[in-house]
């Protein structure tokens, strides 16, 4: 089924934050700095994604982008990846989880079918099914 | 957002926090926050500055609570963010 870009795609939020799990998937080319830098090479943009894991400590992330300047991401990575936020937000009880899985990805890129086909879907299958999130923050950069 | 639209799809609620709000708005996000005058690289609020980055977030979560009408963008200030900046405007057709 195609879907009309003038429709909204929505599901309510029927729950309580305070026992709400919650994800982060960013647009900023967040990763652990042992993984994979983001290829800005390529200038078609990459469309491949990381998985971040819950426990991460923020000095383990880093961003790999050409199309922002992340010099405040380098700084503290919290101002495009909150986790540490998150953790201060469960701490006092305003959210009641931290997800187990978390993305980030290059939210640049010319190749539009692909991320539409490809990326976005195969993205929303790995909080669908490995996050156990009740609700996500997106971010850009 | 193409991601935003296909993780709601699946039946998970999303919030999406921009600085762009009229580049966000074409891809139609389910519940966004634009907090005003933040400058691209700053999503969440300035390196450091934890309480502000708190507030923020606490915003953008309280999204999925309150009865936003689906696409609609709710523009949030924050004063001790300090300087403000421009988003990118795009051309109206």
């Amino acid at each position: 089924m195609t879907i009309s870009r003038k429709c909204v795609p929505f599901t309510p939020f029927d729950r309580e934050l305070s026992k709400s799990t919650i994800a982060i998937v960013t647009a900023g080319g967040v990763h652990l700095k042992n993984q994979e830098g983001f290829n800005i090479a390529d200038e078609l943009g990459d469309l491949t994604y990381r998985e971040i894991p819950p426990d991460v400590d923020s000095s383990e992330l880093m961003v790999t982008h050409h199309h922002y300047d992340h010099t405040d991401a380098d700084q503290d990575i919290n101002v495009v990846f909150p986790i540490d936020v998150l953790r201060d937000l469960q701490t006092e009880g305003f959210i009641g989880d931290i997800a187990r899985k978390h993305i980030g990805y290059m939210g640049y890129t010319m190749q539009l079918k692909a991320m539409y086909e490809g990326t976005a879907p195969q993205i929303a299958n790995e909080i669908d099914k490995g996050s156990r999130a009740d609700a996500v923050i997106l971010t850009g950069g | 957002m193409a991601v935003q639209r296909e993780i709601e799809m699946k039946g998970i609620p999303t919030v999406l926090i921009t600085v762009s709000p009229e580049v966000s708005a074409q891809m139609r996000p389910p519940r966004a926050l634009y907090p005003k005058g933040f400058k691209i690289g700053n999503s969440v609020g300035r390196p450091g500055m934890r309480d502000l980055q708190k507030q923020v977030l606490r915003d953008a979560l309280g999204l999925l609570t309150q009865n936003t009408r689906p696409g609609d963008f709710i523009t949030t200030e924050y004063p001790d963010y300090g300087e403000q900046y421009e988003p990118p405007r795009v051309k109206k057709l």
